[in-house]
């Protein structure tokens, strides 16, 4: 009875395009994160696929999740909030009362929905409160060096430069990295990741330099601090973030200059990578290649244009690719849990799961 | 390895894969090298051996005062004793312990280890190591004038005679206490049979490992509580306790306790005291042996497999894995990454006198993995091409430090820093009934010392081969071809006559110049350790307090 149940709650979801929602989801909010655009998902799937048990709910949920991990190609970001929110449902069910096993489940399931979507307007704000807790890193006359396109930084920075408008301001300027690759290829020419961010600061008055990644150690004699965003928190309380942010991570230690990573605390991932190479992602960023390589991979390009998009494993283009930050390089991490030192992250991250 | 004459130089590591196998029954050839060893000593200690003989001569008359106050158990404890020599027997203990409880009271604190204390609740094993950290700093200012004066070179004509009787390393001196059990002659009567034998089995390493210690002692508790009544007058909560601890302290008499025992010890307490008086003593007594069943399995069966799946997912194909002597919990993760069709190598470091890695080696390579087995002092070589390094614990302290034998650090250390930067991950193995809320700053406060002669015997106490002296028959033929061949066989000849006579360290306790430490333990920083694996997920050892809280 039950798994004929299931087994129809399956090929709901698979009606119900998760993958498409999700992607439909970051495209529309340019402000909201992968691990709540993926809570966000896995509401809606709820919504849409009505459950009658407990059971049935976990098995649909962890469908959906498998199947929303495959099919990006990078999935440290939202597995995040998969897990987390998963984490929350099992907690909440388990709960004794009125919302727990023995309660009624269309209660539990109302209940369950109006949280979640209580939980990503809070994972939105978290935002404004990171900005906050940060604001008293950046002081008059100091030097901020960034890069990427992170939100939390951006906010930060425009926060610490608006405070109470005009006059009492906080007097900075920013040394802004922006990655030498281009977005995607069909538009080569197009700007590179962080040009709105810089444009917005330098309309609230503050001086921007824009440098190549190249220039970094060179700039870095004339920074005071540097603050990048994250997409992932690891357990060991290093960071997964844009690639580049490792080599400004080493670059800030040899220098001495305090490494500060921004990130909402709904990135936590429960992952930890012992190295570069041991992030549950496929990316070729080292591809080595003789000549005889490229002419067949001409080829076969030709031949797959020919008979069209199959069903090629998803890639990671090589301007969405990610390196890992060890805790070791990072001074603090501002998060709108506070502000924490790399070994905090475990702690929390313990706490949310035990 | 493919450098055969790096080998040949250094004779040091020995590859042991599936095909090798066969000859290693034969010739054990790691037993080879260690069994060379002693020949180099020989020579370059020959001299001092001789002068210190003339030492020795002079220092006759103080000796039998020395065996009053150290030795008298270990000499006394081999042949059956007779009654006036039981007496002695007893009078000389009862001075030994009246030495310690001085020594505790100068230390500031009462390190009593005597098995009559009259506090049940207490830890009796756990509290001589404990205090020492408290102690610690008046008796180190107390050793470190003897270390000043034992180590002046000149001060050893024929001043303070008592001092050179000593046989216990100055700055080790706190950990000495009363010589380890020989025999069960002397145990109370309340000890039950199987924990009479277990603590000869746990001073004999029949028993080793903190977690097959832990799973040793509480079967034999099991038995101890199966086979217990309560006695008229006293209610089984208030009195299994104290039978516990007569229990308890024999065995820590045989050999210290392990923080799993210590951990798994105050477990059980806590269960017993919880027990209602009013519940019948059979239903008391089911309720305990099954308390005891759930915990072997919960926080050792089940966390190993948790962890050894777990820790096997860090495994790679090409991953060539280094592991330090014998931890079983490593052993588990390795065949269960070779099982998912992993394709990797080990490499094995050990050490004497244990040779734990032995076992490891022979398991593994049965099981069908590449194996090379070599000693802690092959160790440059063995982390050259290794990617990964994977380590037992004894225990995780709270500060996040590595608690485990003695040559752990060392294989860390050189994992993280080797030359060239490459960085090698450090895994721990651990499961959270080893995590303990002492703090550990060096290795020299809370350790312990094991009997100094096993370092004297050239075979090993536990070696995985019965074979009687695999050196001396098959020596010039099995010495490396590259040697001269004269130059092999003068050695092997005097290899067997050491082998004959006994080791040139065999008298070492008669030279007053020579002190020997067999020390256990080491700790490794936190940040030589990558990550710790547990049955509660993955950590950075800095979250070893935090998990450690949640587990209490």
């Amino acid at each position: 009875m039950s798994t004929t149940k299931a087994g129809t709650a399956a090929a709901d979801s698979k009606s119900f395009d998760i993958v498409a929602t999700y992607n439909e989801l970051l495209r529309s909010d340019p402000d909201i994160t992968m691990p709540i655009a993926a809570i966000e998902a896995l509401v809606h799937v709820l919504t849409h696929c009505p459950s009658s048990t407990i059971s049935e709910t976990l098995d649909l949920l962890e469908k959906s999740t498998a199947h929303l991990k495959r099919s990006i190609p990078n999935p440290i970001g939202l597995s995040a909030g998969t897990d987390l929110f998963q984490r929350y449902l099992i907690t909440t069910l388990q709960r004794p009362g009125q919302l727990g096993p023995a309660g009624d489940f269309k209660a539990i399931r109302t209940h369950l929905l109006s949280n979640g979507r209580l939980f990503i307007r809070r994972a939105k704000e978290s935002r404004q409160k990171i900005a906050a807790f940060g604001r008293g890193f950046i002081r008059d006359g100091c030097t901020v060096l960034t890069n990427g396109g992170s939100r939390a930084v951006a906010s930060l920075l425009q926060k610490a430069a608006d405070e109470e408008g005009g006059p009492s301001a906080v007097r900075f300027r920013v040394i802004y990295v922006l990655s030498s690759m281009s977005k995607n290829i069909e538009e080569p020419s197009g700007e590179p990741e962080g040009m709105e961010t810089v444009r917005a600061l330098r309309a609230k008055g503050v001086p921007v330099a824009t440098i190549p990644e190249s220039a970094v150690a060179y700039a870095l004699g004339k920074t005071d601090m540097i603050i990048v965003g994250a997409e992932g928190v690891v357990e060991n309380g290093g960071i997964v973030s844009r690639m580049g942010t490792y080599q400004i991570g080493l670059l800030a230690k040899a220098i001495g200059k305090p490494f500060y990573v921004v990130a909402e605390s709904h990135k936590f991932v429960r992952l930890f990578p012992l190295g570069q190479y041991d992030l549950p992602i496929e990316q070729h960023v080292v591809d080595f290649k003789s000549a005889d390589d490229i002419a067949e991979e001409k080829k076969r390009k030709q031949q797959t244009l020919d008979v069209g998009n199959g069903d090629k494993p998803v890639e990671l283009p090589l301007s969405d690719s990610v390196d890992f930050t060890p805790p070791h390089l990072i001074s603090a991490l501002i998060t709108d849990s506070g502000v924490l030192t790399p070994s905090a992250v475990s702690e929390e991250l313990i706490k949310i799961w035990f | 390895m493919a450098d055969s004459s790096d080998m040949a130089q250094t004779n040091l590591p020995v590859i042991a894969s599936t095909q090798a196998q066969t000859t290693a029954t034969g010739d054990h050839p790691t037993s080879q090298v260690t069994q060379s060893l002693p020949i180099r000593e020989a020579k370059s200690t020959k001299t001092p051996t001789s002068a210190d003989n003339v030492n020795a001569k002079k220092n006759v008359a103080p000796k039998p005062s020395m065996s009053t106050t150290d030795g008298p158990t270990v000499a006394g404890g081999e042949k059956p004793l007779t009654p006036a020599e039981l007496k002695k027997k007893a009078k000389a203990e009862k001075a030994a312990r009246r030495a310690k409880e001085k020594l505790a009271k100068e230390g500031g604190a009462g390190a009593a280890g005597s098995p009559a204390s009259g506090a049940p609740q207490g830890r009796p094993p756990v509290t001589p190591k404990k205090d020492a950290s408290g102690a610690s700093m008046a008796q180190k200012a107390q050793r470190a004038t003897h270390t000043r004066r034992g180590s002046a070179p000149t001060g050893h004509g024929g001043d303070e005679p008592v001092k050179k009787e000593d046989k216990s390393v100055a700055v080790f001196g706190h950990l000495y206490g009363q010589p380890r059990r020989t025999t069960i002659a002397g145990a109370g009567k309340e000890v039950h049979p199987a924990v009479l034998a277990l603590g000869l089995q746990l001073r004999d390493y029949v028993v080793c490992g903190s977690s097959a210690r832990c799973v040793a002692t509480l079967l034999a508790f099991k038995r101890v509580i199966e086979s217990y009544t309560t006695p008229l007058g006293t209610s089984l909560s208030r009195h299994l306790t104290t039978h516990l601890s007569h229990q308890i302290t024999y065995l820590s008499t045989c050999r210290p306790l392990s923080i799993t025992q210590g951990n798994a010890i105050r477990a059980l307490k806590l269960a017993i005291s919880s027990i209602d008086p009013s519940t019948p003593e059979l239903s008391a007594k089911a309720t305990l042996c099954e308390f005891i069943d759930n915990f072997i399995r919960e926080k050792i069966t089940v966390a190993d497999q948790v962890i050894a799946a777990s820790a096997a997912q860090k495994v790679q194909d090409g991953d060539v894995i280094v592991t330090f002597a014998g931890s079983s919990i490593v052993k588990q993760t390795l065949l269960s990454a070779h099982k998912q069709g992993k394709r990797f190598r080990v490499s094995i470091i050990d050490s004497r006198p244990l040779f734990e890695g032995k076992n490891m080696a022979r398991a593994l390579a049965n099981a069908g993995l590449d194996v090379q087995y070599s000693l802690v002092h092959g160790i440059s070589h063995a982390i050259k091409d290794a990617t990964k390094v994977f380590l037992g614990a004894h225990a995780m302290t709270s500060n996040g430090r590595l608690y485990s034998r003695v040559g752990t650090a060392l294989v860390a250390m050189s994992a993280k820093e080797r030359a060239g930067g490459v960085e090698v991950p450090v895994i721990v193995c651990c499961e959270t009934v080893k995590f303990t809320d002492r703090v550990a700053l060096d290795s020299i406060v809370v350790n312990e010392i094991a009997d100094a002669d096993e370092l004297v015997s050239a075979q090993s106490a536990q070696q995985l081969t019965g074979v009687t002296d695999p050196v001396a028959p098959s020596k010039p033929d099995n010495k490396k071809g590259g040697k001269g061949a004269s130059n092999a066989a003068k050695p092997a000849t005097l290899a067997s006559d050491l082998e004959t006579s006994s080791s040139p360290l065999s008298n070492w306790k008669d030279n007053s110049n020579l002190q020997l430490l067999n020390i256990m333990y080491d700790v490794t920083p936190a940040e030589y350790v990558d990550m710790v694996v547990t049955e509660m997920g993955s950590l950075p050892p800095s979250a070893v307090p935090i998990v450690h809280r949640m587990t209490e």
